[in-house]
């Protein structure tokens, strides 16, 4: 019982709750205790105020950005106003190409009530990649498979759009949908 | 509330202001920020097991005190017996260095008899060597009283530095928080730069000092040269000083080296050993200490360190490559938009191509 009060003593329990958290991000799924605890020590914090943007749709990217609490709006720039592709909530995960190349971004993120992100740089990663081939793996693995799942469904969208000419109801994402609505396979 | 900007602006003068009027408490804290980075991987690994931030720093300066009472038991009486005898030698110290040079001149003079007319006379020599020891001994009070400040920064590093290394997350924390959000991308990672560059560098520099100071002591113990222990450690710490610290620790052991054996062969071989060392250090220690932490034009990199020598003088030197990095690094990111192309940036959907979701 000692024992137990000293380890609590000495246990850092907002990391941990932080790596609870990290452990329910699909990008880092099949990740030991150990590796996500190495790749939570990479992590920045940050709180955004209800409007505030995150990143802009067209800026270098340069970190991925995870959703600690709060909600965020992943909006995409048309010629008249702004499309709405996502709203994710805590665990949601977004920026995430800016871990493979610092491409400018598709699509602007912005804070939709008060929300803690946790912020993940690439230069980091890369650090932790170097010495850590096997969360290098899984996680690239990870990533992988969300790409697939984005090709996917630009695949589905074209394919509904070439119905949408024969008369068929098109598959668009709608606006306004949570994180969880949202198909990422 | 005056807007963020002037704040800003506030806070930027008041730094510069600092460092105008008190150069010698930056450099300690500098200083005292390199042992913080130095110490900073194990803190992390620490942390990286969910072990709060402040226990694990305690917990590593308590080691690191237990080792250092335990090195200082076994290492420091040799050394301070080296530095006993060297101190203890001094008075006859030009006596004997005129005798070497005189035994080196002829043995030069005899195999090359040619040589001579390099040579100047004992008489002008011996005076150049007296004034050269009166000066420093005219120094010497300055010297002691920097010998104050040597001790005082000794107390006062390790104390900055716990607390560097406990509160560097708020630290960071703090500013971040203040930084406005939409340039929030760009500043974490300049900052991830700086810290990866000079943490990289440092860590690079000390592993660096350390297996050259050892081997050189090695080597120099296996030579049978005097004061092994002593001449590895000047070498190791003059290795952090780019280009001139090799040829300082070089030089150095050389003077011993001369001093005692009073012959070429042996100066030879205690040369071929620095060579070594150096050729060492460049083909496998700093790929494996320093890694790519380092990618500098070599060009630009001897241009800083002239720069930081006209500038802080020795400190300028130690300084000038992590600097010039971060300013490198800096500018990158900050133009980095100007990379790509007009109509990359503008990424506004074409109504022919199908929109595909959020993929940022």
């Amino acid at each position: 019982m000692a024992r137990w009060r000293w380890l609590e003593q000495v246990t850092d329990q907002e990391q941990l709750l932080r790596l609870k958290l990290l452990g329910t991000v699909p990008l880092f799924a099949g990740l030991s205790r150990r590796q996500l605890g190495k790749l939570l020590v990479k992590f920045f914090e940050k709180e955004y105020l209800p409007g505030e943007t995150i990143f802009m749709e067209g800026e270098p990217g340069k970190a991925l950005f995870i959703i600690l609490a709060g909600r965020v709006s992943i909006c995409r720039a048309l010629n008249e106003g702004e499309e709405l592709l996502a709203t994710l909530t805590i665990g949601g995960y977004f920026g995430e190409l800016a871990l493979i190349d610092d491409q400018p971004r598709f699509a602007s993120a912005r804070a939709a009530e008060t929300s803690r992100i946790l912020i993940l740089y690439r230069s980091d990663f890369e650090d932790l990649m170097e010495g850590q081939r096997t969360l290098a793996i899984q996680v690239m693995g990870n990533l992988l498979k969300t790409l697939a799942g984005y090709v996917r469904r630009a695949q589905s969208q074209r394919n509904g759009r070439n119905s949408m000419i024969v008369g068929q109801t098109p598959a668009t994402d709608k606006p306004g949908m949570t994180s969880k609505s949202v198909s990422r396979d | 509330m005056p807007p963020p900007s002037i704040i800003w602006a506030l806070v930027v003068a008041f730094a510069a202001l600092i460092v105008y009027l008190s150069s010698d408490f930056v450099l300690l804290l500098l200083l005292s920020a390199t042992v913080a980075y130095l110490i900073n991987p194990i803190v992390k690994i620490a942390e990286s097991a969910m072990i709060k931030r402040r226990v694990a720093v305690a917990v590593i300066y308590l080691g690191i005190g237990v080792a250092f009472v335990i090195t200082a038991y076994f290492v420091f009486p040799r050394l301070r017996a080296e530095v006993n005898t060297l101190s203890g030698n001094l008075p006859f110290f030009s006596q004997r260095f005129d005798e070497a040079v005189d035994a080196l001149q002829n043995e030069i003079v005899a195999n090359y008899p040619a040589a001579d007319s390099l040579f100047t006379t004992r008489e002008v020599r011996y005076e150049k060597l007296n004034n050269f020891i009166e000066q420093q001994v005219a120094d010497l009070p300055a010297l002691l009283s920097h010998l104050a400040t040597i001790v005082l920064a000794g107390v006062l590093i390790p104390f900055f530095s716990y607390f560097f290394l406990r509160d560097s997350r708020r630290i960071v924390q703090f500013v971040l928080d203040r930084l406005p959000a939409n340039h929030i991308e760009t500043s974490v990672a300049v900052w991830c730069e700086i810290d990866r560059s000079v943490g990289r560098y440092l860590r690079g520099l000390a592993i660096e000092g350390i297996v050259v100071g050892t081997a050189a002591a090695l080597g120099l113990a296996i030579l049978g040269v005097n004061y092994p222990l002593l001449l590895g450690v000047v070498t190791g710490l003059a290795n952090v000083v780019p280009y001139l610290g090799p040829i300082i620790g070089g030089a150095t052991a050389i003077l011993v080296t001369l001093v005692q054996f009073k012959s070429l062969s042996v100066i030879a071989q205690v040369v071929i050993l620095y060579l070594s060392l150096k050729l060492l250090d460049l083909v496998a220690i700093q790929p494996l200490a320093v890694g790519k932490g380092n990618d500098l034009h070599p060009v630009l990199l001897i241009a800083s360190v002239i720069v930081g020598e006209h500038a802080l003088g020795i400190v300028g030197m130690i300084i000038a490559v992590p600097t010039i990095t971060i300013l490198q690094r800096i500018a990158k990111l900050l133009l980095e938009r100007r990379r790509y192309p007009t109509h990359m940036l503008d990424s506004r959907p074409n109504s022919n191509v199908p929109v595909q979701s959020y993929v940022c």
